[in-house]
């Protein structure tokens, strides 16, 4: 029992982190960012190369490392995600929802296979590796390097909010979030604002490639699918554009993968996980801690 | 306006139909004699459905070079009744819809043999297509049941098929002493069916039992919830019947879960990268059911080290059931004399003992390879090798 909820908060993190981005950009301008599971995807392959270049090093090393290659890639892919919105999304952001939303698929896509010319079709593996060993927890089988992992994406999770809520940045991202051009009247940067918002949540995501990459050891070009979609769904469960709802999000859903696989087999789990998905939208269409938003004319 | 754009669409679409119309045909003439002594100094077309993107990416350029490498030889040596062969690939993406538009866009260029197929799932929705244009198909990896069960005429299968590794698969843990096996499959065409094909071998009596059939998502990194599943019912042996990179992370994970008992994969999961995936701690010691690679093969060092200078990389698996897969359809075209479907079919019916890495071929009546070739490799020093020719 305790092994299941263990399975399902260490899983439930990555999602929560991924899904942040998500939330935090449907937050402010009300995109689905599509492309965002694909900047976790080019976080993992910025973590590789980094540790690439950086050589072979001693397994002491290699936390210390990780560490300086998380802050390093979670820079770097927050810049990509701020290239990508000043690329991609700006420009259409007076235009109809439905073009915005085609070209976040068409921007994933070009991510993915971009990726996919420029390293290969192959699936890379990561030169440093948290193996480790196990210890007991509550009858859990818990590593130590899951703790690390599961610490810093909790540490991330806990800046960010303090960011959001507290510095001034963060009342400049709600501002703009509750209205706009209310915002932009009260001296507000609105665009810097937004690239900001990109900026923080494509280095979370970046920051969960490299985490993945280095517990998992296999990266690929498709990574990012799968649990974008994963995470978003996680963000509307917890209510998308709420950031402690989406953190609550994410560590529910992979609470309910890990007891969809235990109680009705592997086969079941995603009609599972899905299926208590939509039962509980149809009962509180806004999410965990989403608010109702009344239409304002 | 509207009106308007309604008529140019009428128009496109009649267009289209005209032209799919010419272009069959275009391939049924093609079929006859007459059509091919017209186009005698054209080269021959064989057309090869691989995965280039998707999941299963990795695989296609082991077996497209190796083809290509066939093409090249029979070409330095004048080719197949006087005209050259030329191999044109197309991209399925292991994916039944890709594939389908693949093997389309082969059928519309007009190819006489096809040489591909890899990914079950994705091939079986090509057979029709093939079948309904007339080209042969020689399929050098899929192996599923499935297409057997299709009982096309123009089908044939160089690989060994699903029910003959499940038979290896139960064969060698049963000699194992095996005593509760946990199957483990990703839901997919292929690997569905083997697992289930080794665990109706192992529900007869005596050998080991089944704990446990357990289905996994493909393309994720964190399968410690299905482990745990498995891990409850307590087995000693597990078998995946999937591919190669969820079976490095599953063996990974598996021995991070604390299991001690022994893993084996089937033949998808037989890969380099599985051992890089898993790490070496975590690979040694993995069974793999597998048909012959050329790591496993007699006398093909030649073949290996002439590939290796042509491309610059190790041959890997599959590489040698594609080369002969062009190898056998350029002996056919050359014993049925031209490039007619239904005589290449029966060409290929009448073949015995043509050499080839599995043996010399004869097919069964169902198309399928005689015997099927399935030996047991053990990861070793970071290498996949022969642990058993379960002879």
């Amino acid at each position: 029992m305790s092994q299941l909820v263990w399975n399902g908060l260490f899983v439930g993190s990555f999602y929560a982190l991924v899904a942040l981005g998500y939330s935090m950009v449907y937050g402010i301008i009300k995109l689905l960012n599509f492309a965002h599971g694909d900047l976790y995807m080019l976080g993992a392959f910025i973590g590789f190369a980094v540790l690439g270049a950086a050589g072979g090093v001693s397994a002491a090393m290699a936390l210390p490392l990780l560490l300086l290659v998380l802050v390093l890639t979670m820079g770097v892919t927050g810049l990509a995600g701020v290239v990508l919105e000043r690329v991609a999304y700006r420009r259409l952001r007076g235009a109809p929802r439905l073009s915005l939303l085609i070209t976040a698929v068409g921007a994933s896509f070009a991510l993915e296979y971009g990726m996919r010319a420029a390293a290969g079709a192959d699936p890379r593996v990561y030169p440093v590796r948290l193996g480790g060993t196990s210890l007991e927890v509550l009858g859990a089988r818990v590593t130590l390097q899951q703790l690390a992992l599961v610490a810093v994406a909790v540490l991330l999770m806990i800046g960010l909010n303090l960011l959001v809520t507290r510095s001034r940045e963060g009342r400049a991202m709600r501002a703009v979030a509750l209205d706009p051009r209310a915002a932009a009247l009260m001296g507000i940067d609105v665009d810097a604002v937004i690239s900001r918002t990109f900026f923080l949540g494509s280095a979370l995501a970046g920051a969960a490639g490299v985490m993945a990459g280095a517990h998992y050891g296999k990266i690929d070009f498709m990574m990012g699918f799968l649990i974008g979609l994963k995470a978003f769904t996680a963000a509307v469960i917890g209510g998308i554009g709420n950031i402690p709802g989406t953190m609550l999000g994410g560590l529910l859903l992979g609470l309910l993968e890990s007891f969809g696989t235990f109680w009705l087999g592997g086969e079941w789990r995603d009609v599972f996980a899905f299926g208590v998905l939509i039962l509980f939208l149809t009962v509180r269409p806004t999410g965990l801690l989403g608010e109702r938003v009344t239409e304002r004319v | 306006m509207r009106k308007l754009y309604g008529t140019a669409l009428t128009a496109v679409m009649a267009s289209a139909a005209l032209l799919t119309a010419g272009c069959g045909q275009g391939l049924l003439g093609g079929g006859d004699d007459a059509g091919s002594g017209e186009k005698k100094d054209q080269p021959i077309m064989l057309g090869m459905l691989i995965p280039q993107s998707g999941s299963e990416a990795a695989i296609g350029p082991y077996m497209s070079n190796a083809a290509q490498m066939a093409v090249d030889e029979i070409n330095a040596k004048g080719g197949v009744l006087g005209r050259k062969l030329e191999l044109k690939t197309a991209d399925d993406a292991c994916d039944p819809q890709t594939a389908a538009a693949g093997a389309n866009k082969l059928v519309t260029a007009g190819v006489d043999v096809s040489v591909g197929g890899y990914c079950s799932g994705a091939t079986l929705p090509t057979l029709p297509i093939f079948d309904k244009a007339g080209v042969p198909m020689i399929i050098p990896v899929a192996n599923s049941q499935e297409l057997v069960d299709q009982k096309l005429k123009n089908v044939f299968l160089i690989n060994g098929t699903g029910g003959q590794q499940a038979a290896a698969a139960a064969a060698w843990m049963t000699k194992e002493g095996a005593a509760k096996v946990a199957l483990m499959h990703d839901n997919t065409s292929y690997s569905k069916d083997l697992a289930v094909r080794t665990q109706k071998l192992l529900d007869e009596p005596g050998g080991p039992e089944t704990a446990i059939l357990e289905a996994v998502t493909p393309k994720e990194s964190d399968y410690s919830a299905n482990i745990n599943n498995v891990l409850a019912k307590k087995p000693d042996y597990v078998y995946w019947t999937g591919y190669f990179q969820e079976a490095g992370l599953l063996a990974r994970q598996f021995r991070q879960a604390g299991y001690k008992g022994k893993i084996m994969v089937g033949d998808g999961s037989v890969s380099p990268k599985l051992i890089e995936i898993a790490g070496a701690e975590a690979a040694a010691g993995v069974y793999a059911t597998m048909t012959q690679t050329p790591e496993t093969l007699q006398g093909a060092e030649t073949w290996i080290a002439d590939y290796k200078k042509k491309f610059g990389s190790d041959p890997g698996p599959y590489s040698n059931q594609s080369y002969d897969a062009v190898r056998l359809a350029a002996e056919a075209i050359t014993k049925a004399g031209g490039t007619d479907g239904q005589k290449i079919v029966a060409a290929l019916e009448a073949i015995d003992g043509f050499p080839m890495f599995s043996g010399p071929l004869k097919f069964t009546p169902e198309h399928t390879l005689s015997t099927g070739g399935f030996q047991i490799l053990v990861v070793k020093d970071g290498a996949f090798a022969l642990q058993d020719a379960l002879q």
